[in-house]
């Protein structure tokens, strides 16, 4: 049985998970850590309920800085109508995570300090070039989102640190995004392959893109290789295929219950066009606003 | 430890293991048994419940994570008239079989009425998407939650609806 320390503060938390930096563990959600602790993948001995702090639960929009709380539900996220036109990528992750209730309960900051590598969230933030910041027992520091996963189950977080919030850049015109993933169930499930992907586009041409993908390496990861395939293009076919080519060369995935790592990388040389594809067509105004992209990328429409 | 809260409309108190969870809190504490005891993971959607009015699955909520909230649970539903439009369009559907998924089934929809009165098939689907069903099928559910929601619509009443 583990006991419950519900702190006032984000500096008590802090604290408390220090002292007690190998039988203590945060919890927000539960949505995780509670499905561990159950299946016996963790045993933590105190748990540190941080779902009551105050100031770092919600997201503010200011100017081009996104700015999510550690503590923000992913259902916030998912409702959201601005950010399903500045973030769409990160609103379209956040549909396809579990189930409505799974999300009404899970938080940003959990699924991103779970390290799960098929986590939902990482991909549609790193491609908003996201940092994580932390507020530990020396202080507040920041780091890239693309360094803060180590290996699976595994960040940077030392005991003590706690990831309190997650800003990212999102450009407010001229820009779009797009997150797709491969299951084997439409819902309820996890991702076999997740790609994310944005665009900002001037006079006709891509002048920055990000790929990011989850579930494919041991850590999501973000494809600057498939990036440069794009750069200064108009997303000629030619150019879409290369980007698909360099992402599945660059993931090293794994054959599980969800795909054999063959065809893993042939879904990411797919969904990696498909996304790009559907960022631009909103970036350049060109597909219906608010609308969400269909399954897998596929569409028959322009 | 100390947990308080509100529970349909009642208030509770009681000192429990400080790692029970809210689904044991109401089943085994308070004898609420309507709630169901399924997977424990998260996946089935049998122990779901509203807090504060929104879905949760119970089975992953610590009942002290629910202090001083409001939870509503199945046995909450019921009216002086006897039971809710949902619940009613459940049984006159025939949406249930052995009945063990109904009471998630139905906060469920309860959850997804509050925030959208008129949802079509697929907003039906995505808000059932957590709560698995391994006897009928899905589509008299889908059928019963159509009827609600055009009961409960009727119900509320439009100005305009009553003049005419």
């Amino acid at each position: 049985m583990a006991d419950v320390f519900i702190p006032g503060s984000l500096e008590e938390a802090v604290d408390f998970l220090a002292d007690h930096p190998t039988t203590a563990m945060p919890i927000a959600g539960g949505t995780d850590l509670l499905v561990d602790a159950r299946t016996g993948r963790s045993r933590p001995e105190r748990l540190v309920d941080l779902s009551g702090l105050r100031g770092i639960e919600g997201f503010e929009l200011d100017g081009e800085l996104l700015r999510v709380g550690a503590l923000t539900r992913i259902r916030s996220i998912e409702l959201d109508a601005e950010l399903g036109r500045r973030a769409t990528a990160l609103v379209e992750a956040a549909r396809v995570l579990g189930s409505v209730q799974i999300r009404t309960m899970a938080t940003v900051g959990g699924n991103l300090c779970h390290g799960t590598p098929s986590a939902e969230m990482p991909p549609s933030l790193l491609v908003h070039d996201a940092v994580a910041e932390i507020t530990g027992k020396g202080g507040q520091y920041s780091v890239p989102l693309a360094a803060f996963f180590v290996a699976p189950g595994r960040t940077v977080l030392a005991p003590g640190d706690l990831l309190t919030s997650v800003r990212a850049r999102v450009p407010s015109s001229a820009a779009g995004s797009c997150y797709l993933r491969q299951t084997v169930r439409w819902s309820m499930d996890l991702a076999g392959v997740g790609v994310a992907a944005s665009v900002h586009v001037e006079g006709g041409a891509v002048s920055n893109a990000r790929v990011a993908l989850c579930a494919v390496a041991p850590v999501p990861m973000v494809v600057t290789g498939a990036e440069n395939a794009v750069m200064g293009t108009s997303l000629a076919p030619d150019a879409l295929a290369e980007a698909g080519r360099r992402a599945a060369e660059a993931c090293s995935p794994i054959s599980d219950a969800r795909g054999t790592a063959e065809y893993r990388r042939q879904v990411v040389s797919v969904l990696v066009p498909r996304a790009l594809r559907i960022a631009w067509l909103r970036a350049t105004g060109s597909w219906p606003e608010g609308s969400p992209a269909p399954v897998n990328g596929v569409w028959t429409r322009e | 430890m100390r947990v308080a809260l509100e529970i349909n409309g009642d208030d509770y108190a009681r000192d429990v293991e400080p790692d029970l969870t809210l689904l044991s809190f109401l089943r085994d504490v308070l004898g609420l048994t309507g709630t169901k005891w399924g997977c424990l993971t998260g996946d089935c959607g049998a122990c779901t419940v509203l807090v504060d009015g929104k879905p949760v699955v119970s089975c992953l909520q610590l009942a002290c994570q629910a202090q001083g909230r409001e939870v509503t649970t199945v046995e909450g539903l019921e009216t002086p008239g006897g039971l809710d439009e949902v619940q009613a369009a459940f049984v006159s559907n025939g949406a249930t079989q052995c009945g063990f998924c109904t009471p998630g089934m139905v906060m469920s929809v309860e959850a997804l009425l509050r925030t959208n009165p008129s949802p079509n098939e697929a907003e039906i689907r995505e808000a059932l998407a957590g709560n698995l069903c391994r006897c009928t099928g899905y589509s008299k559910i889908v059928d019963a939650v159509l009827q609600a929601a055009a009961e409960r619509r009727s119900a509320v009443g439009s100005p305009a609806a009553d003049v005419s």
